[in-house]
């Protein structure tokens, strides 16, 4: 941490001394690469931290510097310049938003359609430029464009620029080192986890890439003053796309690896530009090199060496020892779950034919049957995974049939998967503090820092169980399958819902772990309010856990009933014969 | 004995960096057949990948007649004479039957499967019919058909019996045993004991990614029945 | 009457040239999941084929093999260096192949400078057709792009190669598992695509200016066109195709170019967001 700190000081001073030590024209480019940078920074956020790319980005810095040049085509003070400023960030902020939950919400996951889109949006901004002549100046662009008030567009305005990346910088690193921030990267790591964890992650992304849009603005609404000159080329394809290669060589991952990525390749141009025509060739064979070798950018090499001789270059996991409980969650009372012929078609296929039944009351209820017997279907149902074609699943009274699954979590439903699921770029702190947060931080929280330094006495329970979570800044993606499903039942069990679904959790374990899960299990089900529902194959976990057994088969229930009802059931044993026989 | 085809040495490996098989070692000699058998989820799918070449080994050789093949691509090992019907994705969906069958080679005729189709006629009826619409015992039954088909020396079956009816269970038995004579070797991973019974020289057992059993027979069910809880 | 059949062959003639620059992106996106940033450049090295060509005096006959030949080559470099290690990684291809666009199109540029070249019509004159004197040439090319459709259809229905590329692109582990070489297949499958790219650039080099900046319009044209026809099917391809060139000639006849180019657009992301998967996508 302090190290970056250090690193950070020290680009700035050069900064500073920048224009001093060379020449004015020199730095009158500089500032032109520092405000791509800054439009990097929030390429960064949303393609480094939330792993979705924007390719438009352009589009947000154009609006900025039209607003912009549009208001300073007149003698403006600085009341107004004021309102301008905050014009350029607000509205590319709004718009990057509104798109952000329009298409996030439709689509979840992080594929190229919303990348796809960002790039048509842009490419609608440029015909717009284009042909609203009366406004934008059409395709010769907005021209006489004043500097700010009392400040030289060759000289003094180099260190505003330098301001707002400063500016820029804290706020975003503030940001990526919030609540919010690990959210975010979590979403990269594993969105369907997230949900699960009760989020709607779609909001997430969109508040970053809002974020981004109105950093966009920001660095353009600098741009008119400082070139003089809006053409539509400022929103168009081409400048998306170099702000994502900037940002990709530079790196995606840190604040400061797009700003050096632009710089570098800015004054590589410029230098070669004048030596070799086809300087652009150059560039292009680093960035493919880049791309082949090197997916972090050239930022990463830094981290990398960093690391190398024992500097920690990470932001946050730093924070203070854990020192406050949790706040309390409201529970719910009656435990009842009840599915009315529940029925599921796939094509020609039967997933889930009328099942029907009803359990209450605490305790585990074990859910088996062969292969292909629906049981991990029903769990999706329950969660708003599959959506049911008829019949009705209801969970203390309110129906299921519609729930989504970040919403099954406030509902005091947490799910476990077969696979364990866990954030495995992230440390086994912060895969922990997420869990902790489900339904307890609120949204002004978001920013702030107290929450990762909750604790619950659950937790500290569990870290005796499982006495490898407490080790903090272990990397999750580490561990064994073994130590992954614990990190992943621990998880599900840390924002103590009043019915937990259980798929397989010692699916992968060897002996030894196998015991310990479950009397991890068995010891939770009889300390908590909670119902416990387990998908198992291993008779033995259900030999020792349960206190009622349900059967499927062929996407119905066949048998209710203690293990040794079960057992002693025709029906059971000629579905279990074709398996052992 | 008989020569050794396949030879399995301290085979360790999973998914990325997730162990899920670990250390196993078994022999296939030529003209017998090697069952595997253990609850869902203990790594007998995973093993057969990580023979197969579909995943990389973490630790550990898979050595065919003596060479090490554990770092060539999947295609290759096919060429070398081995033959894999995976337990899922196991057929083309959008490609007919007979296209299943002979896309892998230059002409399109189905002499090689002659035999299969007397054992499974249906097979026969459904060549023009596209794989994707067969129900999911009938796309094993392809699968197994294609593979046992093959000119290769080994032949590898991941759970060929799922969702298979129960009389075309024992005609696939019969097919491996009749194809044992003819010096192949099986590695056969199945839930089913009484289909193992039915021809393996040798069953594993594996629980949580380890072998935790063999046994040479005769008393193949007691002695894995009793270690398998219902 | 004379108006309308006018305007048919146009539309007919724009949706065929579209679907033909198209359908290389579509064999290479749709099949392989690569999204090739330099389809452009392709388009545009075939369109030079052509000029150099016509600079050898030679008959412009020989553009389509070399051409193909061209397109070929580089397609497999590319492939070979760059395409093979990014397989499934599709954010990738399209960061990789942007930079090798602008390598093919710098490297143009050196050879042939920046200014505009053209290609001489090669068949001048027109043809009188529904009442209508329409350009030889352009019948000539719908002929023609007819006949590679019908091709390329054959040879990926009816060939042992397009069965086996089929069944790559449905279940590649059982692919490699029945002895396919995946990794040739895909570089077949990659290479053919861009020379179609090629192919199609030779084809329009006689109809537009030839310089070492066009692949982007080509490349944006055929991305529309797979979004609105969904990927891995000719139908979508050439009602993708349809759609896109009826739009823009519909709305740029009643209105203007930009009209109609923004209608394209907005058709496209209406289409990204509601039904990312095409027209014909079903549940």
């Amino acid at each position: 941490m302090a190290f970056s700190i250090v690193v950070k000081l020290s680009l700035l001073s050069l900064l500073i001394a920048f224009p001093f030590v060379t020449n004015s024209y020199s730095a009158y480019q500089l500032g032109l690469y520092l405000l791509y940078g800054i439009v990097g920074q929030g390429i960064a956020l949303c393609w480094g931290k939330g792993g979705f790319l924007p390719l438009g980005q352009a589009l947000f810095f154009g609006i900025g510097a039209y607003i912009s040049g549009l208001m300073l085509q007149n003698d403006v003070g600085w009341g107004l310049v004021i309102v301008t400023l905050s014009l350029s960030i607000v509205i590319p902020f709004l718009l990057a938003g509104v798109v952000g939950v329009l298409v996030f919400n439709r689509q979840i996951g992080s594929g190229p359609y919303f990348s796809l889109i960002t790039l048509a949006l842009a490419l609608v901004g440029f015909q717009l430029a284009n042909s609203q002549v009366w406004l934008t100046g059409g395709f010769n662009g907005l021209t006489g464009i004043n500097g700010l008030p009392n400040i030289d567009s060759f000289g003094s305005l180099y260190f505003v620029i330098v301001g707002a990346l400063v500016l820029t910088t804290i706020i975003l690193s503030k940001i990526m080192g919030s609540p919010f921030g690990l959210l975010l990267e979590a979403v990269r790591e594993n969105e369907e986890r997230l949900q699960f964890l009760g989020n709607n992650t779609s909001w997430i992304k969109a508040a970053a890439f809002a974020i981004s849009g109105g950093i966009a603005g920001l660095a353009g609404a600098f741009f008119a003053p400082h070139q003089g000159i809006v053409t539509p080329q400022v929103l168009g394809f081409i400048l998306s796309a170099e702000l994502v290669i900037w940002t990709a060589v530079g790196g995606r991952f840190g604040l400061l690896g797009p700003v050096i990525g632009v710089v570098l390749i800015g004054f590589l141009a410029s230098g070669l530009r004048d030596a070799f025509v086809y300087w652009e060739v150059i560039v292009a064979f680093v960035f493919i090199l880049v791309v082949l070798r090197l997916p972090g950018g050239i930022g990463a090499i830094g981290v990398h060496l960093s690391r190398k001789i024992g500097l920690n270059f990470h932001s946050y996991g730093e924070i203070s020892e854990r020192s406050r409980s949790v706040p309390e969650v409201d529970k719910i009372i009656t435990r009842e779950l009840k599915f009315e012929e529940v029925t599921i078609t796939r094509g020609s296929v039967v997933i889930l034919d009328k099942l029907s039944f009803k359990i209450e009351g605490l305790g585990i209820q074990c859910l088996i049957g062969p292969n292909g017997a629906g049981k991990t279907s029903a769990l999706n149902a329950l969660t708003g995974k599959l959506e049911v074609d008829s019949g009705e699943i209801s969970w203390c009274g309110g129906s299921l049939n519609n729930v989504r699954p970040f919403q099954t979590l406030s509902l005091g439903i947490g799910r476990k998967f077969q696979v364990p699921s866990i954030f495995p770029n992230l440390t086994i702190r912060q895969n922990i503090d997420l869990s902790l947060w489900v339904n307890r931080l609120k949204r002004n929280q978001l920013l702030s820092m107290v929450p990762y330094t909750w604790k619950s006495d659950l937790l500290e329970k569990l870290e005796e169980v499982f006495p490898f979570i407490s080790d903090k800044s272990l990397i999750a993606g580490s561990l064994s399958v073994g130590e992954r499903q614990m990190l992943d039942f621990t998880m599900t069990v840390l924002s103590e819902p009043s019915l937990v679904l259980l798929d397989e959790p010692c699916a992968g374990l060897s002996k030894a772990e196998t015991e310990t899960m479950i009397k991890a299990i068995a010891d939770l089900s009889k300390s908590s309010k909670s119902m416990f529902i387990i998908v198992e194959h291993d008779m033995q976990v259900v030999e020792l856990l349960s206190d009622n057994v349900l059967v499927m088969h062929q996407g119905k229930l066949i048998a209710q009933g203690s293990l040794a009802e079960i057992r002693s059931n025709k029906d059971v044993q000629r579905v279990y014969a074709g398996g052992t026989k | 004995m008989t020569e050794k085809v396949l030879e399995v040495d301290n085979v360790s490996g999973g998914y990325g960096d997730l162990k899920v098989v670990k250390e196993i070692s078994l022999d296939v000699y030529e003209g017998s057949a090697n069952g595997v058998t253990g609850r869902n989820g203990v790594g007998k799918t995973t093993f057969l990948k990580l023979i197969c070449g579909a995943l990389p080994l973490l630790g550990g050789h898979v050595r065919l007649y003596g060479r090490i093949i554990n770092r060539l691509p999947s295609h290759s090992l096919f060429q070398l004479g081995i033959s894999y019907a995976p337990q899922e994705s196991i057929v083309f969906d959008g490609l007919t039957v007979q296209e299943n069958l002979t896309l892998h080679y230059s002409s399109s005729n189905l002499d090689r499967y002659t035999y299969v189709f007397k054992k499974f006629p249906r097979l026969k009826d459904r060549l023009q019919q596209k794989a994707g619409t067969l129900s999911g015992g009938e796309k094993k039954l392809l699968s197994f058909s294609r593979a046992v088909s093959e000119p290769t020396n080994l032949v590898i079956l991941d759970e060929p019996t799922e969702g298979v009816q129960s009389d075309n269970i024992i005609l696939m038995a019969q097919v491996i045993n009749e194809e044992k004579v003819k010096g192949r070797s099986f590695l056969i991973v199945d839930q089913n004991i009484t289909f193992l019974e039915a021809f393996s020289d040798r069953v594993h057992l594996f629980d949580h990614g380890e072998q935790t059993y063999h046994t040479d027979g005769p008393n193949f069910r007691n002695d894995i029945e009793k270690r398998i809880l219902i | 009457m004379e108006a309308f059949a006018t305007f048919l062959l146009n539309f007919v003639y724009v949706s065929a040239i579209l679907a033909l620059v198209a359908l290389g992106l579509a064999m290479v996106f749709g099949l392989l999941g690569v999204m090739n940033m330099a389809h452009g450049e392709f388009v545009m090295l075939g369109a030079y084929s052509a000029y150099v060509v016509q600079t050898a005096q030679i008959s412009f006959f020989w553009a389509i093999p070399l051409a193909i030949f061209v397109s070929a080559i580089f397609g497999f470099l590319i492939e070979w260096s760059v395409i093979r290690h990014l397989y499934n990684r599709a954010f990738d291809t399209l960061l990789a192949t942007w930079g090798l666009a602008i390598l093919i199109r710098k490297g143009v540029e050196v050879v042939f400078t920046r200014d505009y070249k053209s290609v001489n019509q090669v068949v001048p004159g027109t043809v009188e057709l529904f009442g209508v004197n329409y350009p030889a040439y352009r019948l000539i090319l719908i002929s023609i792009i007819i006949c590679i459709f019908v091709v390329l259809l054959l040879w990926y229905q009816r060939s042992k190669v397009g069965l086996r590329v089929r069944a790559m692109v449905q279940n590649p582990g059982l692919a490699a598992a029945i002895g396919i070489d995946i990794a040739i297949l895909s570089r077949v499958t990659f290479v053919i695509g861009v020379s179609t790219a090629g192919l199609a650039g030779a084809l329009l080099a006689p109809l537009v200016r030839v310089e070492p900046y066009i692949g982007l319009d080509y490349l944006l044209s055929s991305f529309f066109i797979l979004v609105v026809g969904g990927l891995g099917s000719i139908e979508g391809l050439l009602i993708g195709s349809t759609i896109i060139g009826g739009t823009d000639a519909v709305i740029s006849t009643i209105f203007d170019k930009t009209a109609g180019y923004m209608s394209v657009l907005i058709i496209s992301i209406l289409f990204l967001w509601l039904r990312p998967d095409g027209i014909f996508y079903r549940r």
